[in-house]
């Protein structure tokens, strides 16, 4: 016995990216669309008060059962979490578009790949994106930060502690302003605004920070999309010409005897960075031995992210951290490399903290203090104020950055889990010493500058907010998709968001993955049922 | 009748049920005897809390502290961040072991002065909470959970708070708490000190 559930457009994954594609598809089409997710359902805004007191209070988890269990990959997976609207939903909100620089760097610069887009293709999407999510912003310096269109909100205030900071960076010759967000700056969307609860990452109790559940919810009230949660797809098959696929084999994880096939017009793959080119390496079969869209071999190839460089700068400034920490400043003015140099660029955002004020309780002698010593020791230490800073830094992915299944471990159903090797291209290794002694350069010069001193400095040892697997590109051998994120090899599959980037950028790419996957949206469209 | 110890108890409960059975109990046992018997947590708290807190601000702080301790629930899941597909649980009920070490306090008390821990006057319940605390390499503020004494979890527990947080910068911020977004340019209003209120 099997099941069978048919559409129009079947989607794998209802993250960020699926919100986006089934959003644009119910405004603008008549098709039937199923969202197919392997996870539960995620924790309601009802009760997000409630788990983040406890997330609070006891570090707990406050999105109860996201991840399915005996998913333990080797490598560094971004998150276990698996639920209905993807990791999304603890997402910190932070919305920067790409610079025009990042889809050039081979022709502007001599290095990496040149995307198949332009900043300027993918601008309409951006301002789309904003709009659905809902971005408070404010704009840069014009030729730093372009855009064709106001941010639909106004901008998160920059706090009392920002505009210190802010002065501060100033003195240092570095125009910074207030990081966009996916956080209501006013009510927008049918949503709150923003109350500084300051848990954004990973739960914005009030439901001002946008995540993908509100978008989900939207679509359900109104029948257009069907969302089916606790269904694992395992395998996409092909028909008998190897152009088309058919339809998806999926395990109910309720009722796990029974397979279920999903059969559609158009297929979505729209799982991240991870389940997404795992999906197709599992779905290898007879004229497609190597995984689906994977005739170049490049699924699960060129995974990208960027590497975080940071510090703690003491300033002589009274600051009052908590105002609202997760709220920063950015600047793009290093994100523009400067010709002639070796190729350095990162962005730059300062926050409020307190690392080096926190309460102790031994004194510099190592004597314990208990009583009013402990605030009397406390309150010297705050006399000043950290800031924390911080740099993204682009990284060239290497080929050999890489997914791939894993023979030593494997799910409850037999299928080999995910194993991911991330790696720096040859290029971005001779230049990894001189691009994070550039960034220090420039916090000791921004220390410097206010009279402070930096406590400390530290490198990530893994990439932050990672894309790639399913590149896209013009070629067929050299890439898994083309630019609307539809796969080389077969007509009716689309993968969309995280997967396709060919560079990671040097700042949050959650939007770039919305913006590409509403530019997919907008392809898959022209072979669809139009609303009138 | 003569009065079961709680270490008796619990030893006759382990002889009978399945551990995960004893360690809820035992839970629920410390809960009780936390909350029934709240005067040498209190007296604690007195001793090593700041003053300025004023006596009601202390009680509240020790209150805060046993609903904590009462709210605390063993193997549940912590939040997992990224980068790893690992995932981590709350370890053990640190609650049967601050029982056992305020009536160890309390024990101490008796051997010295013959008094309850509760009775002595603050300078001396400092000089106990030290004798205990000698010896253990005390630096930055623990996990609560993780705290080597009783004494230890308090502070951690107080100085993550909001409040404490206010009483140090003397300013209301209210971190992480709900708060109008217009307000946060403005530099945060100064508190009114206890003798003020």
């Amino acid at each position: 016995m099997r099941r069978v559930v048919e559409s129009d457009v079947c989607i794998v994954g209802s993250g960020i990216s699926a919100a986006m594609v089934a959003d644009r598809l119910a405004r603008t089409t008549n098709a039937s669309v199923v969202v197919v997710e392997a996870g539960d359902e995620s924790v309601p805004l009802s009760q997000r008060a409630a788990t983040r007191t406890r997330f609070l209070r006891y570090g707990e988890n406050p999105w109860l059962g996201d991840h399915l269990d005996g998913y333990e990959v080797e490598g560094p997976l971004q998150s276990r979490s698996m639920q209905v609207g993807g990791m999304a939903m603890h997402w910190g909100g932070v919305t920067p578009r790409f610079s025009p620089e990042d889809f050039r760097h081979k022709s502007l610069y001599g290095i990496g790949t040149d995307w198949p887009i332009s900043y300027d293709d993918l601008q309409p999407f951006y301002q789309e994106a904003e709009e659905v999510m809902g971005v408070a912003g404010e704009q840069g310096p014009r030729d730093m930060d372009p855009r064709s269109k106001p941010f639909p909100m106004p901008p998160l205030p920059l706090t009392y502690n920002l505009e210190l900071l802010k002065k501060w960076a100033s003195s240092a010759g570095i125009a910074m302003w207030s990081q966009p967000s996916a956080k209501n700056s006013i009510a927008y969307g049918g949503r709150a605004q923003c109350c500084r609860n300051d848990t954004c990452s990973p739960v914005c109790p009030v439901g001002a920070k946008y995540s993908p559940d509100f978008t989900w919810n939207a679509l359900r009230k109104t029948n257009k999309v069907r969302i089916v949660p606790r269904m694992l797809v395992r395998k996409l098959v092909l028909d008998s010409t190897g152009k088309q696929i058919t339809h998806a084999i999926a395990v109910d994880r309720d009722r796990p005897a029974t397979p279920v096939e999903y059969r559609a017009k158009l297929f979505v793959v729209a799982a991240g960075y991870t389940w997404s080119a795992h999906l197709l390496l599992l779905s290898a079969q007879s004229g497609a031995e190597n995984g689906l869209a994977n005739r170049s071999g490049l699924v699960g190839k060129y995974l990208a992210g960027h590497r975080n460089v940071g510090a703690y700068v003491d300033l002589p400034l009274r600051l009052y951290p908590g105002i609202n920490e997760q709220h920063s400043l950015v600047s793009k003015q290093f994100m523009r490399h400067k010709a002639g140099g070796p190729f350095v660029r990162h962005d730059l955002r300062v926050w409020e903290s307190s690392v080096g004020k926190t309460p102790r309780l031994a004194d510099d002698s190592g004597a314990l203090m208990l009583g009013d010593a402990i605030l009397d020791d406390w309150r010297k230490r705050t006399k000043t104020g950290t800031a924390r800073v911080r740099a993204y830094y682009d990284i060239i992915p290497d080929r050999a950055s890489e997914l791939t299944l894993d023979p030593a471990r494997k799910n409850e159903w037999g299928d080999p889990l995910p194993k991911l090797v991330f790696r720096d291209a040859p290029e971005s290794v001779a230049l990894r010493a001189q691009t994070e002694d550039s960034i220090k350069a420039v916090f000791a010069n921004m220390a410097k500058a206010g009279n402070g001193t930096v406590l400390r400095t530290s490198v990530d040892n893994f990439q932050d907010h990672p894309a790639g697997g399913c590149r896209m590109g013009a070629d067929p051998a050299s890439s898994v998709v083309d630019s609307w994120g539809r796969a080389h090899d077969h007509e009716n599959l689309f993968v969309v968001g995280a997967p396709t980037c060919v560079t990671g950028s040097c700042a949050n790419a959650t939007l770039t993955f919305c913006a590409l996957s509403l530019r997919s949206a907008h392809e898959m469209e022209r072979g669809l049922p139009r609303k009138a | 009748m003569p009065t079961l110890s709680r270490r008796t108890f619990l030893a006759s409960l382990a002889s009978t049920v399945p551990l995960a059975v004893v360690v809820r109990r035992a839970h629920a046992a410390a809960i009780v005897h936390l909350t029934s018997e709240p005067a040498t947590l209190d007296a604690l708290a007195e001793a090593v809390l700041p003053s300025a807190l004023g006596r009601a601000g202390i009680t509240n702080a020790a209150a805060a502290f046993r609903e904590w301790g009462a709210g605390y629930r063993e193997g549940a899941e912590v939040n997992h961040g990224y980068g790893t597909s690992r995932l981590r649980s709350l370890g053990p009920t640190p609650l049967t072991k601050w029982t056992t070490q305020l009536d160890d306090l309390d024990a101490r008390a008796q051997a010295k002065h013959q008094r309850n821990f509760r009775d002595l006057p603050v300078a001396d319940r400092v000089a106990l909470v030290r004798a205990v605390l000698e010896g253990q390499r005390v630096d930055r503020m623990p996990g609560i959970a993780d705290a080597s004494h009783v004494s230890l979890a308090l502070l951690a527990h107080f100085y993550d708070s909001s409040a404490a947080n206010d009483l140090c910068y003397e300013a209301k911020i209210g971190k992480a708490t709900c708060r109008p977004l217009a307000e946060s340019s403005r530099k945060p209003l100064p508190m009114l000190k206890v003798s003020e209120r």
